[in-house]
Parts: structure tokens; C-alpha cells; sequence
């Protein structure tokens, strides 16, 4: 990270920062090409025709080093009880189709549906829910793995399967095997306010409790990266709390906003999706056709139209690291995985460390082993305080609520309360002793 | 093994390819003819049978055996090994597993299919057998097995713990052969979840533990739509070991069976139009035989008409082709699909030539059909003139139960047990399994007989009772009774509600509680009159809807408002109290204002005078 600080427009930094895309290859070839051209010129270094041979071998390896997951996992939570929530369990059962079609497998997605509609009495159409008026889609089909269903998602069984704290019986079915090589997707929606999220209509889970199951699960190296997606009313407060590294979020209204259902189906006789998801599908739908999609989750996020959804959808990114536009979609949603070889496979670093320092490049061998390897990063206090200001949201105004500003003013509001109430006092005592 | 798994390739493979797995089969075949592979064996059979007032049953049975030392070597053939695996676990020698929805009207339909004995109760039931030293560890097992089970199935099995466990004296009897267990070593332990929902989360892992996973044979008509939008499911599975008793070998057995009763309009109706709506006037078939019919009012003739239908019709997709596991050997009893219906009418019944009639002899009202790999099979049942009243077995007894009494307090159940043969009575065990909160008076539990009969007190032979520990187990109430022929028996009892914590309330609390089906056994026994041999047969009443006096959920909201105001009050008269001055009224310094003024003005003029 350091080095490609320094260098920011290296030649490297496609490496070092990431895979590069099929697209850039032959640019890059070229580029090595002209590299060794001048290098023979300038008769710096001979460097065999072998080496450059072995630099291009050189780069799935890179590759490896940087996207470093290795498993793809899914937790899709619906919270909501009782029938007029069926567009909830629509919402993740569309989630749940959308990760099943990139790849990921049942035995790595935890489903946790709240209540069954499919075989609701009051279901017109037993054993389907749709999440679109046109009724095209069966969510619910023919093969479905729910893993958590009814009573059994309540809020404690969330943090205990976020944190692998599980009773000694739990079959695997029911637990979260990750470990720090897994991308973890984790959706949620229901019912919340500020803060929190109900479950089940009975009890809640504030956004204090997710953040602190999250650092649990990275100090217990649990996930390599999480994207974490929540369709609720104030959604964005959700995940103001998360103090991880290296988790993406993203909800579906600011502070103070409601979130909205998108349309009603007057077969079902209820609502059938939320305005936010169902947005985010059309855009995986649409665009993400297959797990070999290169689309990122900028592309997603730049997708969102705040009219459309009738809320303010909110992204925070100061906790990731990578920069969104080099981020897949399918590094979280689908299950396109890195082999992880054994060793450090990087039997040519040596070469490739000769050619930099020869093409000008000050790199100590530390230095290139953590820029290889892509070990991860501890911030400095300084780097933390720099970040503080990018918790950005999408498009303009939706900022996530954060403590020290809208505490300051809640402060000097009640020391003013208190104040008139002190003043008050004391002029009529005043009036009474006159 | 080796064959197997190439068998079951053939219908997994693109038609190029099959050429080669013949060829490949055929080698194997050739090369394993010198050993002696002993494979396991596998049936399947759907039998149809109309019921009265437009309905179809239809009842799937999937039958696997295989040697039981291969099986405790973990060499599964046939047999699941997701499901071998947790029995090995845990110990478990027989299992039994219910899901089931709906109402077995057994007034219209008559007696269950199999003798009940594949039937559950509303919800999900289990039953199983488990070795183990002691009876803590018999529970710890029983636990895991449950747990396991609930990630296989997707079910909340592993809600039931020691409240929702009961451990049945006289209902159930091992179905299985134990010849080298010591059966005091075997607990049995038995559990029910009457609230839990049966839904395609269920049917899928169910299908997946079938050899040919629905894929082929007659489990392709096995549709998560189809079936729960039938008017009865239930869904069973059981494993127990089977010997024989000429060689001394033993088997394990595993038993997967689906009965469903289709409403044949209804499913008729979806073909059409996936809403179901009200038919048109004109769609309309009028009752004329009414005394008060006319031309002006239609009444219309609900489900008494006879349908003409077809497998594909009901089902959505015919059968495509037998599965080659049951294929694999035909033998003479051989038999995939059969229906059951008046002679006369199975000979207007069409089929589509792809497959074998089966031999049925001595059996007019059956008829069978043998399905051949790769062909689809489909059955079309014609309308017919006049409608033919369907077979209908007469149960050996009817039973129903309700709830009596009022309040949040107290209340009672009435069981009616009416037995319709009039010459022999019917010895029936009579359990029940009541959650913790529902506390039953065993001083109220009594049998009432109608017509009235001599021995009335001797109607409950046997009666076991386990009293209920608050959060820790349940009542068990089992009693053995005999019913008289063509008379009723009437079971009350009268309990007491329990008033839960505020925390151990549902979600949904004011849904009520379910109570899990009552269980009625009928032991195997031969019947006076005519010297039948009936066989053992079991019943479950539906389950009931406990309601619960439930708190006001928003009460800590009230009790922080009622709190804050009283406090408001309190502060504000001691305030009161402790700032102002008590003075009386003459003792009060009038605040002359004009006065002041003019003493000011005056001082001023003075000061200007002077």
C-alpha cells in the first residue's frame, strides 16, 4: 500500500493493486515490451528474453496475491413476522435467486426467513412468492434450502451465527464456516428506526450489537471482506456504527426517511418488494448476467437514483480499502474464487524486484513482499484521522448520521433548555422579592 | 458400487454419451460377474385412488433395503448418506418422521391410507429408537439427533427439547427387528411441533435423499406447487432394520412415503387460470334434483360432478420415464403406478402406450402398469356417465377433539371416539402430549359411553400419566380404553392455563399455542365376528389452538408514562413545598406599584426642590 503511495502512476500498480482486467492485458504486454526495449538501449541491465516470459507468467499470480478470497459466503436475513410483510421475505428470497445464480451454493448461503408465506393459508398461489406484479419469477421454485426459519430467527441466534458461538449440536447447515479468506454478503431487511432493526416484531438489534458481532468476527478472523446491504427505514444508520475493517456498506435511506415499498400485487394483496432492492435487482438483472460479469460495485452504486427509490440510499467506504471501481459485483454476490497455491508463489520476485529497481524504482524487498502478498494494512492513527471525512453517501445529500455533529447541537440545544428554565427561575424569584 | 454409480448416470447424461454408458455398464457388468455384489434394492410405486366428492389420492411410496453391515461400514448405496450418517451418530436404530398439513376427513374419504400408520399430526412428529447406556444419555443423543435433523430437513426440529419429549408406554412399538440388541438399551423418545410449517424448504431435501432425486420415475410428479396445494399432505420417512428370519441377515429399510389428496376442480381450475376465481353463470352446473330449485337461481353442484382428468393435468408434467434403480430388476410384483377404482370404470381409462400393464389378478377394481426407462408415462381418466360412487374403506374409528369451556383461566377438552362396526368393540390407546402451560386435572378425566353400557367404568383399562414441571417437560397422558361396537365414548378432562413470563411469549402470542395431535393407536388384533386380521393402525386427531391469557405486550411503555407522571406529581408538589413561603393573608406585602411610583416621583420633586 505504502509503495503504491509513493508511486502512484507507476507501472506497477496494476499488479501490485490488482488483477488486471483482460482488457488492459495486451496494453500491458506492450508495455513490458517497450520496458525491455529500453532497458536493452540503455544497456542498464540484460535481462534474457526468458524474463519477460516469466514476468507475463507472473501476473494470475499477482492476481492471486491481491484478490484474496477464497470462498464466497451469503447471510440473507428477513426479520418481519406476519403476512403484510411479505414483501421482506420477497426481498431476500430475490437475493437469495440473485446469489444462487452467480454460483454460490446452498451449502454456503445461511437463508434466514422469518415467517412462511409460501405455505401461508392466505397465500392465493401455495409454495411460490414473487417479487414482481407479473408473477415471471417463482422465488420460492423447486429447490430451496432454508436455514433458519420462524421462531428460530430471533436476534441472539444472528449474533451467535455471526460470531460461531453456536450450541455444540448446530449442524453445519445452520453456522457460518468462514474464515479470513472469505468474502461475506450479508443482507438484511424488516422494520428499524434509528439504530435499529426489529425482529420478529418483538425485539431489536441496534446498530451497536451488528458493529461490535463484526469486529468480534474480524478479530476471530471470520471474513477476508464484507459488503453489508440493508433495505430498512433509516437504513443508513445501521451500519454508522461499524468500526471493522475493511466492510463495505450500503442501505437504503438516511436518517429521518422512510424506506418504500416499490408496487402491490392484487392477486397476492399485498406489497411484493421494497423500492431499494428492488432497484438493485433490476441493476443485477439487467447487467450482471453470469458470475464472469466485470461489473463493480461503483457501477451498482452509481446505479442508484435517489427519485426512483424515493430515499436516500447511503454507501460508507472509509472502513474498505479498495477503491470501488476495481471492485466486482461478483467478489461478493457470486462465487468466482482464487485458487490459493501453497508457499508464496512468487518464485520470480527476484527478477521482477531486479527489473523495478533497474527501471528506477526505490523498493526496499520488505516493501515488495507486502505489496505482493497484500498483507493487511494496519492504519496509523494520522491515515484514520484523514478518513474521517470520506464516510460519504451517494449523490449529494444522504449523509450518514454521525454522533459528533448532530451531538454538539443536541447539547448546546439542552444546556439552553436548562439555561431559559435557570433564567426563568431566578427572574421571578427576583419579581417575588421586589 | 461401481455399477451403480454408472447406472445412475444414464439418465444425468446427454444421449451422445449414453452409448458409452451402456458400454461401460456392460463392462462392468462383465468384469463384476465373477464376484458376488450384493446391492442394494430399491421400489417405488404411486398408487391413485378417487374419493368421494371429487377428490384423488394419491399415495408415493419409495422403498430402499440394503445389508446392514454395509450400512454400519458406512457403504451407502442407495441408502442417503447425509441421513446414515446422523443416524450413526447418534446412535439411532429406528426412525420415524412426520410432516404433515391439512385434515384427513376421514367421514368423506374413509380410512387413512396404510392404516395411518404414515400419518402425523399437524406439523412436524418424530419418533425414534436410541441405543444408549443410560436414559441422559438416551437424551443427549435424542438432542442430536434432532438438531441434525433440523439442518437436514429445514425444519425447527431442534425446538424440541425436554418440554416437547415424551416417552410413550403403550403407543408405539418398535417396527424393526433387534435381534442382537438388548432392548433395554433402546429408549424410545418421541416429540411433535404442531405449529411448524410444512413447505418446499421441505419437499427438496425429502426429494434429495430418493435415489433418482426426482429426476425420474414417479417422484417427478412431485412438484412443491401441486402438493401443498393440496387439500391433505404428509410426508414420512422411516428407517428401521429388517431380518429375515430363514437366514439371519438383516436389512436396513428405508421407507419415504408422500400421500396427498387432490381436490380435482381446484387443481383442474389452476390449469386454466392460476387465480383461483369464482366461475362464470354460464360455467355454472345447476343442482336441479333441489325442491326449491328454479330457472331463476342456480344452485350450483359443489365437486359433485366427475371430472374428467389426467396425470398431467393434476400434476402439470406427466411421469418422464421409470427410475432405473426400480427398473433395474423386474421382478413379477413389479408395479410403478396403479389406480384403484369401480371395474367399470377403469376400462375407459386411457394411457399413453409407453408402458407395461402389470399382472393384478383377483383384483378388478385395480389396475397396474410397469414404467419403462426414458418413456414417459401419463394416465387420463374420462368423464363418466352416470358418476360412479368411488371405494370408500370404512374407518375403525372416528375420532375428533375439541376444546370446552371459557375464560383465560380454566379450560377442558373433549375427545369423541365413535366406533361404526356393529358387532365388534375396538381397544384403542389414547395418547396425548401436552405442552407445560396447559396443567390437566387427572381428577377430571373421565370416559363417558353412548348408548349408555354396564361396564362404563371399566372403559379405561390402563391409564399413565406423567404431570407436567413447570419449563422443564410436558403432561403425558396415555390411556388404554376399549370403545363399544356402533356406540360413542366421550373423553373430558378439565386444565388449568398457566401464566407465562413476559419473555417467553411467541412473537405472535395472541395466535394462540398449538397442542400437538392426540395419538390413537389400535393394536394389531383379529376381529370377533369374522376372524379379520386387522393390523395395527393409528389416528391423529387435529391439533388445537390453546389461547393463552397474553399481557399487553406495550405494558413497560404504560408503566414508564404512569411512572413519569407520578413522579411529575410528586416533584412538583414537593418543589412546591420546599420554594414557596406560607404567609397569611394580612401578613402580605402589598406590591403597590402606584404607590411606589408616586413616593418615587415625590423623592425626585423633593430632590429637584431642594
Amino acid at each position: 500500500m505504502l509503495l503504491i503511495k509513493q508511486t502512484p502512476d507507476s507501472p506497477w500498480t496494476p499488479i501490485l493493486l490488482n488483477c488486471l482486467r483482460p482488457s488492459q492485458v495486451p496494453i500491458y504486454i506492450s508495455y513490458l515490451y517497450i520496458n525491455y526495449l529500453y532497458i536493452n538501449e540503455t544497456n542498464k541491465m540484460k535481462l534474457p528474453t526468458l524474463g519477460s516470459l516469466a514476468l507475463l507468467s507472473l501476473l494470475p499470480s499477482a492476481c492471486l496475491a491481491q484478490s484474496q478470497h477464497t470462498s464466497n459466503w451469503a447471510v440473507l436475513v428477513s426479520t418481519s413476522r406476519f403476512w403484510f410483510n411479505y414483501r421482506h421475505l420477497a426481498n431476500v428470497l430475490s437475493m437469495y435467486r440473485t446469489v444462487k445464480r452467480l454460483g454460490i451454493p446452498d451449502s454456503q448461503i445461511i437463508l434466514m426467513l422469518s415467517d412462511d408465506v409460501a405455505c401461508n393459508p392466505r397465500n392465493t398461489f401455495p409454495g411460490t412468492v414473487y417479487n414482481n406484479a407479473d408473477r415471471a419469477i417463482d422465488l420460492y421454485g423447486d429447490n430451496i434450502e432454508v436455514d433458519y426459519r420462524g421462531y428460530e430467527v430471533t436476534v441472539e441466534n444472528f449474533i451467535r451465527l455471526l460470531t460461531d458461538r453456536v450450541p455444540p449440536d448446530t449442524p453445519r447447515s445452520k453456522r457460518l464456516l468462514t474464515d479470513d479468506r472469505s468474502n461475506i454478503f450479508i443482507y438484511m431487511t424488516g422494520h428499524g428506526g434509528n439504530e435499529f432493526l426489529k425482529f420478529q416484531d418483538a425485539e431489536e438489534i441496534s446498530a451497536f450489537d451488528i458493529a461490535d458481532a463484526f469486529q468480534q468476527m474480524f478479530e476471530k478472523k471470520r471474513y477476508n471482506e464484507m459488503l453489508f446491504m440493508i433495505d430498512t427505514c433509516q437504513a443508513n444508520t445501521m451500519y454508522s456504527k461499524f468500526y471493522s475493517p475493511n466492510i463495505l456498506a450500503t442501505g437504503s435511506s438516511e436518517l429521518d426517511q422512510s424506506s418504500y415499498s416499490h408496487h402491490a400485487d392484487n392477486d397476492v394483496g399485498v406489497a411484493v418488494i421494497d423500492r431499494y432492492t428492488y432497484f438493485n435487482l433490476e441493476y443485477l438483472e439487467t447487467h450482471v448476467k453470469n458470475a464472469s460479469s466485470k461489473h463493480t460495485l461503483a457501477d451498482l452504486f452509481s446505479s442508484y437514483d435517489p427519485v426512483k427509490i424515493a430515499s436516500t440510499p447511503g454507501i460508507r467506504t472509509d472502513l474498505f480499502r479498495r477503491n470501488l471501481s476495481e471492485v466486482l459485483i461478483t467478489d461478493f454476490l457470486g462465487n468466482v474464487q482464487n485458487v490459493e497455491v501453497d508457499g508464496d508463489g512468487m518464485i520470480l520476485d527476484e527478477d521482477l524486484l531486479a527489473l523495478a529497481r533497474s527501471a528506477g524504482y526505490n523498493i526496499t524487498e520488505q516493501e515488495w513482499k507486502d505489496a505482493m502478498t497484500g498483507g493487511y494494512h494496519e492504519k496509523t492513527q494520522e491515515e484514520r484521522d484523514n478518513v474521517v471525512g470520506e464516510q460519504r453517501t451517494w449523490e449529494g445529500p444522504a449523509r450518514v448520521h454521525r454522533d459528533s455533529e448532530s451531538d454538539f447541537w443536541r447539547n448546546v440545544m439542552s444546556a439552553g433548555a436548562v439555561g431559559v428554565c435557570f433564567v426563568g427561575y431566578w427572574v421571578f424569584s427576583m419579581i417575588d422579592k421586589v | 458400487m461401481t455399477l451403480l454409480f454408472a447406472r445412475s448416470h444414464q439418465w444425468l447424461i446427454s444421449p451422445s454419451l449414453k452409448i458409452f454408458s451402456r458400454l461401460l455398464t456392460l463392462l462392468i457388468i462383465l468384469t463384476l460377474s465373477g464376484n458376488v455384489v450384493v446391492a442394494d434394492t430399491y421400489k417405488e410405486k404411486l398408487d391413485l385412488q378417487p374419493l368421494s366428492g371429487q377428490f384423488l389420492l394419491a399415495s408415493f411410496n419409495f422403498q430402499s433395503h440394503g445389508p446392514i453391515e454395509a450400512f454400519n461400514k458406512q457403504m451407502f448405496q442407495l441408502f442417503p448418506r447425509s441421513l446414515g450418517q446422523i443416524l450413526q451418530y447418534t446412535h439411532t436404530r429406528e426412525l420415524h418422521l412426520r410432516f404433515a398439513l391439512g385434515r384427513w376427513d376421514s367421514e368423506l374419504w374413509g380410512a387413512q391410507p396404510g392404516d395411518g400408520q404414515n400419518a402425523g399430526g399437524t406439523g412436524v412428529e418424530t419418533w425414534a429408537w436410541v441405543e444408549a447406556d443410560n436414559d441422559v444419555e438416551a437424551e443427549a443423543r435424542w438432542t442430536s439427533l434432532n438438531n441434525a435433523l433440523s439442518g437436514l430437513f429445514c425444519a425447527s426440529l431442534n425446538f424440541i427439547d425436554s418440554t416437547r419429549t415424551i416417552r410413550p408406554v403403550m403407543s408405539f412399538n418398535p417396527t424393526g427387528d433387534y435381534p442382537t440388541t438388548n432392548t433395554s438399551r433402546l429408549f424410545l423418545l418421541h416429540g411433535s411441533l404442531p405449529k411448524e410449517p410444512v413447505c418446499t424448504e421441505n419437499l427438496t431435501p425429502f426429494l434429495k435423499l430418493l435415489p433418482c432425486k426426482g429426476k425420474s420415475g414417479i417422484s417427478t410428479l412431485l412438484d412443491g406447487h401441486k402438493l401443498f396445494d393440496a387439500s391433505f399432505q404428509s410426508m414420512s420417512i422411516d428407517v428401521r432394520p429388517i431380518c429375515s428370519p430363514h437366514t439371519g441377515t438383516c436389512d436396513i429399510e428405508i421407507q419415504q412415503t408422500i400421500d396427498m389428496v387432490l381436490d380435482i376442480s381446484r387443481s383442474l381450475q389452476r390449469k386454466d387460470s392460476p387465480v383461483p376465481r369464482p366461475r362464470d353463470q354460464h360455467e355454472l352446473i345447476c343442482d336441479t334434483s333441489k325442491p326449491y330449485a328454479s330457472n331463476e337461481y342456480c344452485y350450483p353442484m359443489d365437486n359433485s360432478i366427475d371430472l374428467p382428468w389426467s396425470l398431467s393435468d393434476l400434476f402439470g408434467r406427466t411421469i418422464s420415464g421409470g427410475c432405473p434403480f426400480a427398473i433395474k430388476i423386474p421382478t413379477e410384483e413389479t408395479q410403478h403406478v396403479c389406480i384403484h377404482a369401480p371395474e367399470n370404470k377403469l376400462k375407459t381409462m386411457e394411457t399413453l402406450e409407453l408402458a407395461a400393464p402389470a399382472p393384478t389378478e383377483g383384483q378388478p377394481d385395480l389396475k397396474c402398469y410397469v414404467l419403462r426407462e426414458n418413456l414417459p408415462f401419463d394416465l387420463s381418466f374420462p368423464k363418466q356417465q352416470p358418476p360412479i360412487s368411488p371405494l370408500r374403506q370404512e374407518p375403525l374409528l372416528y375420532a375428533e377433539r375439541s376444546f370446552t369451556g371459557h375464560g383465560q383461566e380454566h379450560g377442558g377438552v373433549k375427545t369423541v371416539l365413535r366406533n361404526p362396526n356393529p358387532n365388534d368393540p375396538v381397544e384403542v390407546v389414547y395418547l396425548e402430549s401436552l405442552p407445560w402451560f396447559m396443567k390437566p386435572y387427572l381428577h377430571t378425566f373421565k370416559a363417558q359411553v353412548l348408548p349408555a353400557f354396564d361396564g362404563e367404568a371399566d372403559v379405561i383399562s390402563e391409564l399413565y400419566y406423567r404431570p407436567a414441571l413447570d419449563r422443564k417437560r410436558g403432561t403425558q397422558l396415555e390411556a388404554k380404553l376399549v370403545v363399544p361396537p356402533n356406540s360413542v365414548v366421550i373423553l373430558t378432562y378439565d386444565f388449568e392455563k398457566a401464566v407465562l413470563r413476559y419473555t417467553e411469549y411467541p412473537p405472535d402470542a395472541n395466535r394462540g399455542f398449538d397442542v400437538a395431535s392426540a395419538i390413537i393407536t389400535i393394536p394389531p388384533h383379529r376381529q370377533g365376528s369374522d376372524g379379520k386380521i386387522i393390523p395395527a393402525t393409528s389416528i391423529r386427531t387435529t391439533s388445537l389452538l390453546l389461547s393463552l391469557p397474553t399481557p399487553d405486550f406495550s405494558m413497560p411503555y404504560n408503566v414508564i408514562i404512569f411512572t413519569s407522571t407520578i413522579m411529575a406529581l410528586a416533584f412538583g408538589s414537593i418543589f412546591n413545598l420546599l420554594v414557596r413561603r406560607f404567609v397569611a393573608v394580612d401578613e402580605v406585602q402589598r406590591v403597590d406599584l402606584k404607590g411606589k411610583i408616586r413616593g418615587l416621583l415625590g423623592r425626585l420633586k423633593k430632590g429637584k426642590t431642594e
